[in-house]
């Protein structure tokens, strides 16, 4: 391993416990700002929770699209417990409510459920319209290739040669 | 029929090479030249149809079917002319050989130019002479009517006793050559059968031809003087009035014995009595010359070209009778013998003329001590002696290299041995002044210049010039002109080569480009209409230049054409055709040619090529559908701004590069979705998840917002 791949793992962990320490500072001050809110939305939030540490795709899509739907059934019993009693029991009430933990759950639920069939339907959309794309970028290529002959391809060639050169190159001083 | 005639005259150049002393005599009369004998006499009476006459300038009709014999001169045959504007006047005509390059400076010279003792030149220019199927330089003469001098006497020899030679020859023939010499030509054909009589009465004589062929090339070897008769009949140089005066005085001596003393001689006993004993002595020491003509013969045949008589002594002597001052220098000559192949030799100069036809038996010579020894001894010359012994060396130096040749070798030492005499180069031999014509009559005649640029490459003329014993400025202008020729022959290039030099030295000789062999382009002038003319009659997919054509325009074109030839020397086909196009269009501008029809064609149908050079498919379209209508306009320098606009070239690069840059960018675009190492489906998943995340994001927003909005209410 090189010295700099070092520093850079070395730095990287720096950030983590930096990060973990601002979680735990900031969570402590909610906890004593707004205990009882917190209270419900970490209840309330927990298959959002279940989703952030099961999810595998690169932008995390699952946890936002979960956790969006989730906060909409945990909303409305924050908005309750701040509008009344804002105090321990009460989250403690609105968390061992059956009801209204079924309602936060069956929202996140669904959030499963847009995310299993949604993806599927826009990828074939988003794949039909890529390859119209592709056609009419190969159509202005061979629109230009008619009037300027296929001398006008060559700089694309050169600059794959160039690539390939490049790659070469890197691959032999490693 | 044409065929023929071209075989005839051909074998009248190779008879003339080798000049003949017994052809300037006769049938035994003892002093006439026999050029009707030997000369290819037309066969064409019965041919008016097949061989109508040729027309001169617009103006003399010169015809093919009316040979008159007794007028030819050795190279050239004479026929009967009329002129259409004043159809009774005598005149004749001379048409030269296309084998041989005419003196057409002189001709231009002496045009309408009237002068006792010399046969009135007419006019003259290059014609289509049915006989020979191409175009030959014809010289227009006013006709001689009392015909030659030799024709005068019968059968009676050819004799003027002492006290007739003044009033019937030297007073008429000394203002022709008195003129010649004031504007700097020397006559060089001055000799007993070129002497004709204008009038009936036989009584104004004038000297004949001397225009049909380079200096002294019909001159019989008797007539020249020593160095001159040594070299090639077409290398033997302009030369000056000295020359004539030499043949003066040989013409002198003929007429007053009534006949040619060394008749019986061959060219090579000629050649070694002179150099033995002296022009005078070889030819008069045996016979009776009248004691008031001893010392003007004397005079005029001086071996040492500057201590004979001059035209003003001559003129001096014949008015005054006075005696005259001859300078007569001592002939070198040595000792003893020196024998080589079989003959003693006494002077140094025949013995470079016999080295020079013997090359591996004069190298032999000269390695030899005795050689040495008899040059030290018997020649008295140790200086000679010690630079032959120096050339020995130097040629062992470079043994192996074509400076160390023993051509090399034995030309140097000839140039040694006879400084005065001709450059001899592998049976090549030439005074320096004459290596122009001497070329170019080689070149016509054989098609090759393989002696010519050796003798260029190899700064033999710079050697000659170390040689002479007094650099003058003639001498010092001729080594600048080869050391210019020899650029000319390194670089070698269109334009250039030995073709260049064969036109620099030769600034009348027609061009002989594979086209313009039969169309006598002596004038740049009449290059582009030529190559017009003769359009249809060509493959034209070939080009309408050749090194010739090119070299010839460089040589003659005064503007500065040096970016056409180096495009024209272009390797590839499209920038070379560029040049090509620039150049003829630059000419047809420069000499205002108007309806170039035929070459524009011919020029267009080659620019296919060109035409390819742009990259917008649209604009060669533009291009082929324009050539057309320019080509009917016949306008080259209009064809080439079609081709090669600036602007239009400068805006297709661009555009060319605007399209390339959008076709990598589309190319980068199409390999960002469907590269290899692109998974699409897995792309577009991420999409859509991204999406879905985008949207529940979104929808989550919106519910909060509107669960805030209810609960306040």
């Amino acid at each position: 391993m090189s010295k700099s791949d070092q520093e850079t793992q070395q730095n990287a962990s720096q950030n983590k416990a930096s990060i973990l320490t601002w979680i735990i500072l900031v969570g402590t001050l909610l906890i004593i700002l707004a205990g009882p809110t917190v209270v419900v939305l970490f209840f309330g939030m927990l298959p959002t929770l279940v989703a952030r540490l099961i999810d595998r795709s690169i932008g995390k899509s699952a946890t936002f699209t979960v956790g969006s739907l989730n906060f909409i059934g945990v909303f409305p019993y924050i908005v309750k417990l701040w509008g009344t009693d804002n105090t321990f029991n009460a989250a403690m009430g609105i968390t061992t409510d059956l009801v209204a933990m079924m309602v936060m759950y069956a929202a996140s639920a669904f959030g499963w459920l847009i995310y299993m069939a949604l993806p599927s339907l826009i990828s074939s959309f988003v794949m039909i319209m890529q390859q119209r794309k592709v056609a009419q970028l190969r159509g202005e290529q061979k629109l230009l290739i008619e009037e300027w002959g296929a001398d006008v391809a060559a700089i694309v060639e050169q600059q794959r040669a160039s690539q390939q050169e490049n790659h070469t190159e890197k691959s032999l001083t490693k | 029929m044409a065929e023929a005639l071209k075989q005839a005259v051909e074998t009248v150049q190779s008879d003339t090479d080798t000049p003949d002393s017994h052809g300037d005599l006769h049938e035994g009369t003892g002093s006439e030249a026999v050029p009707a004998s030997t000369s290819p006499a037309p066969t064409v009476e019965n041919d008016a149809e097949q061989h109508p006459p040729s027309t001169l300038n617009d103006r003399y009709l010169v015809f093919p079917v009316m040979p008159l014999a007794a007028l030819d001169s050795p190279t050239a045959l004479a026929y009967a002319v009329e002129d259409r504007r004043e159809p009774n006047r005598n005149l004749f005509a001379l048409v030269c050989s296309p084998a041989l390059p005419a003196n057409a400076e002189t001709m231009k010279r002496l045009r309408n130019s009237s002068s006792k003792g010399l046969m009135p030149l007419v006019d003259f220019g290059p014609a289509f002479w049915s006989p020979l199927g191409q175009k030959c330089m014809i010289v227009i003469f006013e006709r001689p009517l009392g015909g030659r001098l030799t024709s005068a006497f019968g059968n009676k020899p050819i004799q003027i006793n002492e006290y007739e030679i003044i009033p019937r020859f030297m007073e008429h023939i000394m203002p022709g050559l008195m003129k010649l010499a004031s504007i700097g030509i020397a006559h060089r054909g001055l000799r007993l059968d070129n002497l004709f009589y204008m009038d009936k009465d036989r009584e104004h004589l004038v000297l004949g031809d001397y225009v049909t062929t380079p200096p002294g090339h019909d001159q019989p070897l008797v007539y020249e003087p020593i160095e001159c008769a040594m070299a090639t009949p077409a290398g033997r140089g302009a030369g000056d009035s000295r020359d004539d005066m030499y043949a003066l005085g040989i013409v002198i001596t003929f007429l007053l014995l009534g006949k040619n003393p060394a008749q019986k001689s061959t060219d090579e006993d000629i050649l070694v009595a002179k150099c033995d004993e002296g022009s005078y002595n070889s030819l008069c020491s045996n016979e009776r010359i009248p004691l008031q003509m001893i010392e003007v013969v004397r005079g005029l045949l001086v071996d040492d070209a500057d201590g004979r008589w001059t035209l003003d002594t001559v003129y001096n002597w014949m008015e005054s009778t006075q005696q005259q001052n001859i300078q007569y220098m001592g002939i070198v000559k040595a000792k003893a013998p020196y024998k080589f192949k079989g003959k003693n030799y006494l002077s140094p100069k025949i013995i470079a003329h016999a080295f020079s036809k013997n090359i591996t038996d004069a190298v032999a010579a000269l390695k030899n001590s005795a050689f040495d020894l008899w040059v030290r001894k018997a020649l008295n010359n140790p200086e000679l002696a010690d630079e032959l012994a120096t050339l020995l060396t130097l040629s062992k130096v470079h043994e192996g290299k074509p400076e160390g040749s023993d051509d090399i070798l034995v030309s140097k030492a000839c140039m040694r041995l006879d400084p005065l005499g001709p450059i001899r180069f592998k049976g090549f031999s030439f005074m320096p002044n004459g290596f122009g014509t001497a070329m170019a009559t080689e070149y016509l005649r054989t098609g090759s210049f393989q002696i010519q640029g050796e003798i260029i490459s190899r700064e033999l003329i710079a050697y000659w010039s170390n040689v002479q014993a007094a650099q003058d400025s003639e001498i010092k202008m001729l080594v600048k002109t080869f050391k210019t020729l020899r650029s000319f022959v390194q670089l070698g290039t269109q334009g250039y080569g030995m073709e260049r030099c064969l036109y620099e030295l030769n600034k009348k000789l027609p061009c002989q480009g594979g086209f313009l062999q039969h169309q006598y382009v002596d004038d740049i002038d009449n290059l582009l209409p030529t190559l017009d003319a003769i359009s249809n009659e060509i493959d034209s997919h070939d080009r309408p230049m050749d090194k010739h054509i090119i070299a010839f325009i460089a040589t003659h074109f005064e503007t500065d054409i040096q970016p056409h030839i180096n495009a024209l020397n272009n390797q590839q086909e499209d920038a070379s055709l560029v040049g090509l196009l620039s150049l003829l269009a630059l000419i047809q501008w420069r000499q205002a040619h108007e309806n170039l029809f035929g070459l524009s064609s011919w020029v267009g149908g080659l620019l296919q090529p060109v035409i390819g050079t742009y990259h917008s498919r649209t604009t060669q379209r533009t291009i082929e559908q324009e050539i057309p209508s320019l080509v009917r306009q016949g306008s080259l320098p209009e064809l080439f701004d079609l081709i090669d606009n600036a602007e239009r070239r400068h805006n297709d690069t661009l555009a060319f590069k605007q399209a390339q840059y959008e076709f990598s960018i589309a190319e980068t675009e199409i390999q960002a979705t469907v590269g290899e190492d692109i998974d699409q489906e897995q792309v577009a998943l991420e999409a859509g998840e991204k999406a879905t995340a985008m949207f529940a994001i979104v929808a989550g927003m919106i519910a909060t917002c509107a669960i805030i909005i209810v609960m306040l209410m």
